[in-house]
C-alpha cells in the first residue's frame, strides 16, 4: 500500500482528530454546569467588565506590516532561487546577489533611521 | 468481477483489519512518528519543563505521582477533563472549542514530513522544509481567533501580540535556513539530514543557527520572548478564557510545538539521526530532540522578558540582517569550493 504524502499527511490528522475529538465531548459531558453572572463575566482580574473587548487598540505595527509584505515574497524566492544555486551559472546568481543587496542597503538605511530618531 | 458483487465475509474483513494494522504505515502514523510518540512526549515534556525549572529554581518539582513525580501530566490530563468549562456569556464558546481543536492538529502535522531515522518517516516529502513552514505559519491566525473568539481584554491583546511576534519572526526563520537549501540543493528533510555524514549544518551555518534559535523561540513564545502571554501583564495571554478540555488541547498544542520545533533544530542543524555509536538512530533522534528541548526550558528558567517593541525592532533589523548575512557566507563558502563536503 504505497500512499500520496498528501494523502498520509490527511490520514494522519483524521486519525488524531479522532483521537481528540472525543475527548471535548467527553469534558463538555462530564464537567460540571452551571450558569452565574460572576462566573460568566471574562477575566479582568477581579474588577468588573466593561463590555466587549472588541475594540480598536493602538499597535503601531504598520512599517512592520510594509517589511513583512516585501520580505515575505521576497523569501520564497529566494527559496526556488536558492535551490537552483549550483546549477546555475554565477553570472545568473550574482544579479540575484545585487538584487539582495539592493534589497538590504534601504533595510540597513532604516535600521540607521530607526537607531537615531526612535521612530518606531 | 463477481467478488466486487458480493458483501466481503466476516474473515475477509478481520484479515483486511490485521493487515492494515500491522502494516508500517499504519504503524508509522499510529506509534513511532507519529501520534503515540508526539502525545507522549508533548506530555513528558510538560513533566520536563516544570521539574528542570523547579531545579534551575532551588526546589524539587513535582513528585508524589509515580517515580520522580512523571505520572504527573496524567494526574494533571485527568483534572483537567473533569474541569467545567467556563466559556465568558460575550465569548463564542463553538468558535473557541474548535479553534483548541485545529491548534492541536496543527501542532501536530509537522510530524508527518520529520524523519526520525533512515527511511523512518510517515511521508518523505521533496518539499518537506516548505511544508512544515507553511503548517506552522497557521498558528497566528488561529491563536487570533481565540482570542477575538473569547471577547475578553486580555485574551484579545495576547492573541494580537502572538500575531505581531509570529509573523515577524517567520521571515528570519525562513530565511536563516536558505544557506542550508543552497548547500544541499534540495528541501527534502532526509536529504537534507543526509548531507550531514561528515560535518553537521550547526558549525558552517553558524550565524543561521544563532538566528533560527532566537527565532523558534519567539515563534514558541516562551521566555525571553513571552509576551503574549507575560503572566504580569496578560494573566495567560489568549489561554485566558481556554478551560477544562479546551485549555487542555491548547497546553498540550504549545508543548508538540516545542517537540516539534526542536525535532526540527535537530534535523536542520545538529546532524539528526546521525551520531558516532551505533545506537538505533531514532534512539539519536529522540536523545538530541530532548537535549534541544531542555536548553529551550532551561532559558526560560534564567532569562528576564524583553520588552514588546524592543522584540520587534530586534526581529526585524537584527535577526532579519543576520539572516541576510548568512547567505552571503554560504554563496561565499560555495565560491570557495567547500560545498562538497555536503553535498548529497
Amino acid at each position: 500500500m504505497a500512499f500520496d504524502s498528501w494523502t498520509l499527511m490527511l490520514i494522519f490528522e483524521f486519525l488524531l482528530f479522532l483521537g481528540i475529538f472525543p475527548l471535548l465531548i467527553f469534558g463538555w459531558l462530564m464537567s460540571a454546569k452551571g450558569r452565574n453572572a460572576i462566573r460568566d463575566a471574562p477575566f479582568e482580574s477581579g474588577q468588573t467588565h466593561l463590555g466587549e473587548a472588541r475594540q480598536r487598540y493602538m499597535m503601531q505595527y504598520y512599517p512592520y506590516l510594509i517589511m513583512f509584505v516585501v520580505f515575505d515574497v521576497v523569501a520564497m524566492f529566494l527559496f526556488t532561487w536558492g535551490l537552483a544555486f549550483t546549477a546555475l551559472p554565477f553570472a545568473q546568481d550574482f544579479l540575484f546577489l545585487v538584487f539582495l543587496v539592493i534589497l538590504v542597503a534601504p533595510l540597513g538605511y532604516a535600521l540607521y533611521l530607526s537607531g537615531k530618531t526612535e521612530v518606531w | 468481477m463477481k467478488r466486487l458483487q458480493g458483501l466481503p465475509t466476516f474473515q475477509e474483513l478481520v484479515s483486511l483489519a490485521v493487515r492494515i494494522i500491522t502494516s508500517r504505515t499504519f504503524l508509522e502514523i499510529v506509534v513511532f512518528p507519529g501520534l503515540l510518540n508526539i502525545l507522549l512526549s508533548a506530555a513528558l515534556l510538560t513533566w520536563l519543563e516544570r521539574k528542570v525549572i523547579a531545579r534551575v529554581q532551588l526546589r524539587i518539582g513535582p513528585l508524589y505521582a509515580g517515580m520522580w513525580g512523571i505520572l504527573q501530566p496524567i494526574a494533571d490530563g485527568v483534572k483537567l477533563m473533569f474541569k467545567e468549562m467556563i466559556f465568558p456569556e460575550l465569548a463564542d464558546a463553538k468558535l473557541l472549542m474548535l479553534c483548541a481543536l485545529s491548534l492541536m492538529l496543527i501542532a501536530a502535522a509537522p510530524v508527518v514530513a520529520i524523519p526520525f531515522g533512515d527511511g523512518l518517516v510517515i511521508a518523505n516529502m521533496d518539499i518537506g522544509l516548505i511544508y512544515v513552514f507553511a503548517v506552522i505559519s497557521l498558528f497566528p491566525s488561529v491563536i487570533l481567533l481565540i482570542g477575538w473568539g473569547s471577547n475578553s481584554k486580555f485574551s484579545f491583546l495576547g492573541g494580537l501580540r502572538s500575531l505581531f511576534q509570529q509573523v515577524s519572526y517567520e521571515i528570519p526563520m525562513w530565511l536563516s535556513v536558505l544557506g542550508i537549501v543552497m548547500l544541499t540543493g534540495t528541501l527534502n528533510l532526509s536529504q537534507i539530514v543526509k548531507a550531514q555524514q561528515n560535518v553537521w549544518f550547526a558549525l558552517p551555518q553558524v550565524l543561521g543557527f544563532v538566528v533560527f534559535f532566537t527565532a523558534v523561540l519567539a515563534e514558541l513564545e516562551r521566555i525571553p520572548f513571552d509576551l503574549p502571554e507575560a503572566e504580569t501583564e496578560l494573566v495567560m495571554g489568549w489561554m485566558t478564557e481556554l478551560s477544562g478540555v479546551a485549555f487542555m488541547l491548547g497546553f498540550l498544542a504549545m508543548y508538540t510545538k516545542l517537540y516539534l520545533m526542536s525535532a526540527l533544530i535537530t534535523t536542520l542543524f545538529l546532524g539528526g539521526w546521525l551520531g558516532p555509536f551505533t545506537v538505533p538512530q531514532p534512539v539519536w533522534f529522540v536523545l538530541k530532540t530532548f537535549v534541544v528541548a531542555s536548553i529551550i526550558v532551561i532559558i526560560r528558567g534564567s532569562f528576564p522578558r524583553v520588552r514588546v517593541d524592543l522584540l520587534l525592532k530586534a526581529g526585524w533589523t537584527r535577526l532579519l540582517l543576520l539572516a541576510l548575512a548568512n547567505i552571503f557566507v554560504t554563496v561565499v563558502l560555495i565560491l570557495l569550493g567547500l560545498d562538497w563536503v555536503w553535498r548529497v
